[in-house]
């Protein structure tokens, strides 16, 4: 174990295995740092939550797990897989994680079925009634498996968003990835879909979740990680971090949002 | 900001205020048309330029000798085809009607089955739906049973109709096990029509008039499709080689007149192939449309491909799709149907530029034109007058068409919303 993730497990709760490891990773946008010596390691049922300044490279860091974005330096090791060029490496990975998006990033020409059966079908090679009834499965689980014949612009932002969420859950990743998934939304539609995320987590599904509700971090999270500039500046339990934050940086960002 | 601050919030003047929906009768014509002395004078200028126009359609209709089209009737519609063998037409005619009946068929009873699944109404069109969706060409084809002299093309008509009737009959009843292999029989059917026209020893090369001209638009654009899309895809490669290749077609090819294509095709082609492989002139022209067309095909659907959000293709990668299975399912089914106004634009100059093959002695519809107002009894009488509006009729018949049909498929695919 490095020495800097030795600091990380002091605050980890979970005690299981890891599952996903990330070692000085650094990433740039030409000349733009966008990450810095990024060390993380996610148990096995874990749900960490990165909050942060807008910029600080939150969005950029989970997107590196599945490759959205490629790193330039440091090791990725997803689920015992280490990313590299090797395009297969990329596919094992990106089967094992679902991302839910910002903007819900639905495909707006198939219905919302067909939105989470596609993958099952052309990625794990379903028969269409398997799938079917797979996609219903989790239309059930995010609760609207009434929209299942509707297109995606039929539906209310937080439907969609949710919608998403089942088609992520529909390859049966064993780890999922959230990119501000209620910032998009009107307020009255962030509660439906923290609901399912809040359920997803106590069901024991291993998340990263970037968002700026500060209810779901202090509920559901196990460790609650604060990024700025590209570093990741404290990491600690939710109730440690809003109540006795260590860093500067962390207590004027905690100051200007709470 | 005291309360005394606030603007004032004026009621508009009457011109400006929003127009009550359901104006009716008088209230509207003095709404719309009178409302100012100067729009009552734009008004009737224009009614009386309406009015100028209409006596010179009802005069051009009902004054002018159409002999000169009813002699040249065949001519106009199927070139120097052999006199003794238009049975041949006539019967392609009637099995592309059936064809078209089929696909109908199919597509109405795969609609009714999708619509029952989904629980959504749906209902068939019926035959007054046709008749004002197609009534220019229903207009056009009664146009052209007018102009003939004998009882033959009214039978044609007739059984093409019957045929239609009885394809789509057949389309509907088909259990959709079989409709999976509907395209088996599509492509029987295009095979059959080919072989019907050019039995008997008839090559392409005596096809001509608007035979020709549809002929030339349907095979470029079935051909020039597939290529377009390759080269739009080779475009946005990240092979070099590939792209550098694509954007050098692209670009020589629309650095290049079409006129000039098509003479190379006819005079060039011949050149690079041995004497047993040199292709007739037809084939040489639909050669030339291909390559031209597959260029412009190609920026077109490159602008569709730049016009899916990268969220698509980046929540595609996301749940493990291969690159090749997100472009297919994922990328081109919307950059396709963001391309149907462009493409149909396309299409439609397609369609009139078929016309320049008469620069290589071809007679197509206007070639037909031009021959007829050649012959002894038709000679330097200002007969153009007459053929060129009919021409023009056919060309405008087939675009417009497309146009209306292109619309449809828009607003049925949902284009513009999301």
């Amino acid at each position: 174990m490095t020495e800097r993730a030795q600091v990380f497990s002091d605050a980890t709760q979970s005690t299981g295995e890891a599952i996903i490891l990330l070692e000085s990773v650094d990433k740039y946008f030409g000349d733009f740092q966008a990450l810095a010596n990024i060390n993380m390691r996610v148990g096995l049922q874990e749900v960490v939550v990165v909050i942060g300044p807008s910029g600080s490279g939150k969005s950029t860091l989970i997107r590196c797990i599945n490759r959205l974005e490629k790193h330039d330096r440091g090791r990725i090791v997803v689920d015992g897989v280490e990313l590299s060029d090797d395009i297969r490496n990329i596919q094992v990975v990106r089967r094992e994680t679902g991302m839910v998006f910002q903007q819900f990033n639905l495909f707006p020409h198939l219905t919302v079925l067909d939105n989470v059966t596609l993958a099952p079908r052309h990625v794990r090679q379903l028969p269409k009634r398997e799938a079917e009834e797979l996609g219903m499965k989790m239309l059930e689980r995010v609760k609207i498996p009434e929209q299942a014949q509707k297109y995606p612009g039929q539906l209310s932002g937080g439907q969609q968003q949710r919608v998403a969420i089942a088609r992520a859950l529909a390859m049966q990743p064993k780890v999922m990835l959230f990119d501000e998934p209620t910032s998009a939304l009107d307020p009255e539609m962030i509660k439906e879909v923290l609901d399912v995320m809040v359920e997803l987590a106590q069901g024991g599904m291993t998340m990263i979740v970037v968002t700026h509700e500060m209810g779901f971090a202090r509920a559901v999270a196990n460790r609650v990680v604060f990024m700025s500039d590209g570093q990741i500046v404290e990491v600690g339990t939710p109730e440690h971090f809003f109540t006795d934050p260590q860093e500067d940086r962390t207590k004027l960002f905690l100051s200007q949002i709470l | 900001m005291t309360a005394s601050d606030t603007v004032d919030i004026q009621i508009p003047e009457e011109s400006l205020q929003p127009i009550e929906p359901g104006l009716r009768g008088w209230a509207w014509v003095r709404r719309h048309l009178v409302s100012t002395w100067y729009n009552a004078v734009l008004t009737l200028f224009m009614a009386g330029v309406f009015a100028v126009a209409l006596w010179w359609v009802v005069r051009f209709l009902f004054v002018t000798d159409f002999e000169i089209l009813r002699v040249n009737l065949a001519l106009m519609m199927v070139g120097g085809f052999p006199r003794d063998q238009l049975w041949r037409p006539s019967a392609a005619l009637i099995i592309t009607a059936l064809l078209i009946g089929v696909i109908a068929g199919m597509a109405t009873a795969s609609a009714l089955e999708r619509a029952r699944q989904s629980e959504v109404e749906f209902t068939a069109a019926g035959p007054l739906t046709l008749v004002r969706r197609f009534w220019p060409l229903l207009v056009f084809i009664v146009a052209v049973l007018l102009l003939t002299q004998t009882l033959t093309p009214w039978l044609i008509a007739g059984a093409s109709l019957v045929s239609g009737v009885g394809g789509y009959s057949i389309g509907r009843v088909l259990p959709s096990a079989v409709r999976r292999f509907g395209l088996v029989l599509v492509v029987v059917l295009l095979v059959a029509i080919y072989a019907v026209l050019s039995g008997g020893g008839i090559g392409w090369d005596q096809w001509g008039g608007l035979q020709l001209n549809v002929f030339l638009t349907v095979a470029g654009i079935a051909l020039a499709f597939p290529l377009g899309l390759l080269l739009a895809l080779g475009r946005r490669s990240t092979l070099p080689a590939l792209r550098v290749a694509s954007v050098a077609y692209i670009e020589f090819i629309r650095g290049v007149p079409l006129i000039t294509l098509l003479l190379m095709g006819i005079f060039v082609i011949g050149f690079f192939l041995p004497s047993g492989l040199r292709p007739g002139n037809v084939t040489r022209v639909l050669i030339a449309i291909t390559l031209f067309e597959s260029a412009y095909i190609a920026e077109v659907v490159r602008g569709g491909l730049q016009s899916v959000a990268k969220g698509q293709v980046e929540a595609a990668q996301a749940v493990g799709l291969s690159p090749w299975k997100n472009m297919r399912l994922i990328v081109l089914p919307q950059a396709l149907r963001n391309t149907i106004p462009a493409m149909v634009g396309q299409f439609i100059s397609l369609f009139k530029d078929t016309t320049l093959v008469i620069i290589v002695g071809m007679i197509d519809i206007l070639g037909a034109s031009q021959a007829a107002n050649a012959q002894a009894p038709f000679l330097a009488q200002g007969l153009h007058l007459v053929t060129l509006p009919f021409v023009g009729f056919a060309f405008w018949v087939g675009s417009y068409t497309m146009s209306r049909e292109a619309r449809r498929l828009e607003r049925k695919l949902g284009v513009g919303e999301r």
